[in-house]
């Protein structure tokens, strides 16, 4: 077993200290819902696993599903490693969920199950047009409110996440919570699909409010399960370690 | 030689990678900055980490600038500013923290700027370990301590660690000595006449 870990190939994520705790990276072709409330990076994290996937080579995708990618661009933080030649040169790939919606007449508001095998076959297309290895959906709690039942977002899930890993595609699955939830997805279907789940946190110490990182599992690797304090930088998402001493969280 | 060229000629003698205990009577406590400053960041090509928890970054650039030591390789991890409510203008030689008490931030700080400064040789000097453990219990600030050392030292980074004697706790002391390699005391009437 320990030789099968060993042997996956990993999806370096290029942030150091999370390829660190992850033991090299994502396992290649798993999904990982990447959950937190507001404000605690999950968007500059799945991206910049993005960007460095494209610097890399490997054809990159994120499809945003409630914010248009030209405000998502203009509100990044301005890393020092992100070139606008990765967009016109396919590397970097921006996709407006509602576009795809309009395109295939998914204009209710809920999908039928139908429709849902409509709407992964559509992703899958692109996935494999465009030969992408690393995908973000951004986010997964708001494709969630148009499927509406547990039955039916499970259905997108398990079909998205098979389709992914046949094509070798390494993905992450932005999913909201409200603050203070103890659960780590909306629909409480997402975390028991995904691969591995990556808890971005708002944690208070004394009046103090730091952001925080913690991989809850992660299958087909070994990793840490502490809690990490970040920043989010021009040069890219920091780690440290949560320090004990200083109580809370 | 006068103490604070006694000082400077010790640190100067500081192997790659180590951390040293600055130990400082009150009253040499701003020549030992002046003499650091000068080394590292005037006289040795060589980009300085300042963290700041005792006087604000305005106050020790004005200093500087007044002694006339060229501060501009100098960059900031100010966590005194905010706390103090004085003006925290950014600039482009430093970073806030918000409190001393977000030890795990001013690691975070320091690493960014360590990380933009590329492959120069790098001295992060700590001032003061006494600021810090006003706001922070010894259990904190003794696991901060260790782990951010040994994150510099892994990374050939020296590192300073300032302390004014006549404030220092036995205890503190301790906390100090276990990670650093060696110590440099400097007390205007240790000197010889």
């Amino acid at each position: 077993m320990v030789e099968d870990e060993r042997g996956r190939e990993r999806c370096r994520t290029g942030i150091d200290a999370l390829d660190n705790i992850l033991y090299g990276g994502i396992p290649r072709s798993n999904t990982i819902l990447l959950t937190g409330s507001c404000g605690t990076g999950k968007t500059s994290l799945a991206l910049e696993f993005l960007l460095h996937g494209a610097i890399e080579g490997e054809n990159s995708m994120f499809i945003s599903v409630t914010e248009a990618s030209e405000k998502l661009l203009a509100n990044i933080i301005p890393y020092d490693f992100f070139d606008k030649k990765l967009m016109s040169g396919n590397k970097l790939i921006l996709v407006d969920l509602p576009m795809i919606y309009q395109r295939l007449g998914l204009v209710k508001a809920e999908l039928s199950m139908e429709e849902v095998g409509l709407l992964v076959s559509s992703i899958l297309d692109l996935i494999k047009e465009l030969k992408v290895k690393r995908l973000v959906v951004d986010s997964i709690t708001s494709i969630g409110y148009k499927l509406k039942t547990q039955e039916k977002i499970r259905d997108f899930i398990l079909k998205l996440a098979k389709g992914l890993s046949t094509a070798g595609c390494t993905s992450i699955l932005v999913s909201e919570v409200s603050t203070g939830s103890e659960a780590y997805s909306t629909f409480m279907v997402e975390e028991a699909l995904a691969d591995g789940i990556i808890l971005m946190g708002n944690m208070e110490r004394r009046g103090d409010l730091l952001r925080t990182l913690q991989v809850i599992k992660m299958r087909g690797t070994t990793h840490s399960r502490a809690k990490y304090v970040l920043d989010l930088t021009p040069v890219g998402v920091l780690l440290v370690p949560l320090l004990k001493g200083g109580g809370g969280g | 030689m006068t103490l604070a060229n006694r000082v400077a000629a010790e640190i100067e003698e500081m192997p790659p990678a180590s951390a040293v205990s600055l130990q400082v009577g009150v009253d040499f406590y701003l020549d030992a900055i002046r003499a650091v400053i000068d080394i590292y960041a005037s006289k040795r090509d060589i980009e300085v980490v300042y963290v700041t928890a005792t006087i604000s970054y305005q106050a020790i650039t004005d200093i500087l600038k007044a002694l006339e030591i060229d501060s501009s390789k100098v960059h900031f991890v100010d966590c005194i500013s905010h706390t103090m409510m004085s003006s925290s203008m950014q600039g482009s030689q430093v970073l806030f923290v918000e409190s001393p008490t977000m030890l795990e931030n001013i690691m975070l700080k320091t690493e960014y700027l360590l990380r933009k400064s590329g492959e120069k040789e790098k001295l992060v000097l700590l001032d003061s370990i006494n600021s810090l453990a006003i706001h922070n219990s010894n259990n904190v600030l003794s696991e901060f301590l260790h782990i951010f050392v040994s994150s510099l030292r892994s990374r050939n980074v020296n590192t300073l660690i300032l302390s004014v004697m006549e404030h220092t706790s036995q205890e503190l002391s301790n906390m100090v000595n276990l990670v650093c390699d060696s110590t440099i005391r400097a007390r205007e009437e240790e000197e010889p006449k």
